[in-house]
């Protein structure tokens, strides 16, 4: 929380406030990431019922986007934040709708493990495996750049979802040539590509939540930019 | 099908770059302003542009000299003592501190209104035309003219049309202060300096005083000190952002309420320690 300096208010009620909430956010991204990686075991170790633990535990999220959101409208309400108290709550808005929209996608992936692949589709999943490792990481790197508001961190882990586009363009090569191989394999194949589809989402949303950091660190808005102004609008 | 993209939706909001007005857009230039009460400087070489036709603000903390640096721009400072003024502010590209300025002459072109509502002990409509009467002015049809357009212009004509020959001081605080700005207004400014023209209202006269600022910048360049900093956000073009006597930033409200550049502007603006 280094560059969040929230503790030096001369309001000590305000400190509290935006204390609160960064701790809600936290607490809402540790779930995420637990959805997350539970939906990736459920579906590598085919564990239907880790699957409808994550499809139950799913409100807890939007449960959290709905309280987080209804404590920055009071802050806003209440206390007119400006410059770098703005930014924040308004990163902060932004950012649980994407945590929110993770927790959806985890949603997604878990429901694969239902429809149980055939043993014989077993080896579609291994790569699947690789790339939500990939992203779980992504998300692991994102949570940890916002907790500290690490404007170099947002930065680096930013760039990288390059990779993880390419990896899930290579997925998908790999997915087509097996539904021309064998046609009747298409249900099953379908189902691992929606959840690359859901991880590489996941992918674009954590690098929104980077976006929103940089925002709060230096004031500059470098959503949909191309890679070159991104980096001089970063800077 | 109407495209809204971010561009057309800032187009209202036209950001002057203030350090390079062309002079046609300013309508006060301030140059390496120092002022001394005594021994004691209060203001530290500023330096800054305020454009014509917009509403600019300054803000901080008490006793930071934003009231001095207002008070300059009429002379007002003139009047104490101990007041030493090195530095020029520019109107029309001509000093005011010249030897040569006819203050009283400067004081009509720039109108000031202060934080308590100071109407005369007259009626309403001798309030309005004072300033008319000093430069000679006795025509009837003019005062009455000048008197319903200045009032009109302060937003209070609708609430004393019918009582014009009646005391001032029998108006709310509210309309008292909208009196003085017709007051000020009716001798036509050019500048009209507002030293924290709300902080003895309350909040529904301050919304009106506020919407008046924001009518009367068609008019007249409007500087405005206020301790309010929502105010100074609500109501301003500029913001200008002064601390122990110096301009700490200088910039467009927009940019200085969400993005300042100096710590000491945000951790004021944001309420912190500084």
């Amino acid at each position: 929380m280094d560059n969040l300096n929230i503790g030096r208010h001369i309001s000590g009620q305000f400190n509290e406030d935006l204390e609160r909430i960064i701790n809600h956010v936290m607490h809402m991204g540790g779930l995420v990431e637990k959805q997350l990686a539970d939906a990736l075991t459920s579906v590598c170790d085919a564990d239907e019922e880790l699957a409808k633990k994550v499809l139950e535990n799913d409100y807890q999220i939007n449960n959290a986007e709905v309280s987080i959101d209804d404590e920055c409208t009071r802050i806003i309400a209440k206390r007119q934040p400006a410059a770098g108290d703005l930014r924040l709550v308004m990163a902060i808005v932004k950012t649980i709708t994407d945590l929110e929209r993770i927790g959806d996608e985890a949603g997604k992936i878990a429901n694969v493990t239902l429809e149980s692949l055939s043993g014989k589709h077993k080896d579609l999943l291994s790569n699947l495996d690789n790339l939500g490792r990939h992203v779980l990481t992504f998300l692991q790197s994102t949570l940890d750049a916002f907790t500290r508001m690490d404007y170099d961190a947002a930065v680096k882990v930013h760039k990288s979802d390059d990779k993880i586009d390419r990896e899930y363009e290579a997925l998908m090569r790999q997915l087509m040539t097996y539904m021309m191989e064998d046609p009747r394999s298409i249900p099953q194949v379908m189902s691992v590509i929606w959840s690359a589809r859901a991880l590489e989402r996941i992918g674009d949303r954590c690098q929104n939540i980077c976006e929103y950091i940089i925002y709060f660190v230096k004031g500059r808005d470098v959503r949909h930019t191309t890679a070159e102004d991104f980096q001089s609008l970063s800077k | 099908m109407i495209s809204v993209t971010p561009k057309n939706l800032s187009e209202h909001n036209v950001k002057l770059d203030l350090n390079n007005l062309s002079p046609e857009q300013v309508a006060l230039e301030i140059r390496n302003l120092d002022l001394y009460y005594g021994n004691k400087q209060a203001l530290q070489n500023i330096s800054m542009s305020i454009p014509k036709g917009q509403v600019t603000a300054f803000i901080g903390p008490s006793g930071c000299g934003k009231s001095t640096l207002l008070r300059c721009i009429n002379r007002m400072n003139d009047l104490v003592d101990t007041c030493k003024i090195e530095g020029q502010i520019n109107l029309h590209g001509e000093n005011i501190y010249d030897r040569h300025t006819d203050v009283a002459a400067l004081r009509r072109k720039v109108g000031m209104v202060f934080q308590r509502p100071n109407p005369f002990p007259k009626s309403i409509y001798e309030n309005v035309v004072y300033g008319l009467r000093i430069t000679g002015e006795n025509n009837r049809r003019v005062l009455d003219e000048a008197v319903e357009n200045a009032l009109r212009s302060a937003a209070l004509w609708n609430e004393v049309k019918d009582r014009l020959h009646e005391s001032a001081l029998g108006l709310s605080g509210g309309q008292q202060q909208r009196l003085v700005i017709a007051r000020a207004i009716a001798i036509k400014p050019e500048v009209l300096l507002l030293d924290e023209p709300t902080s003895a209202l309350d909040p529904i006269s301050t919304l009106t005083i506020e919407e008046l600022i924001n009518d009367l910048k068609k008019q007249f360049t409007v500087v405005i000190v206020t301790h309010n900093m929502q105010q100074a956000a609500r109501v301003s073009d500029q913001t200008a952002f002064m601390y122990m006597g110096d301009l700490i930033e200088y910039s467009d409200t927009n940019t200085l309420f969400t993005t300042p550049l100096k710590k000491k502007t945000e951790d004021y603006i944001t309420g912190r320690y500084g």
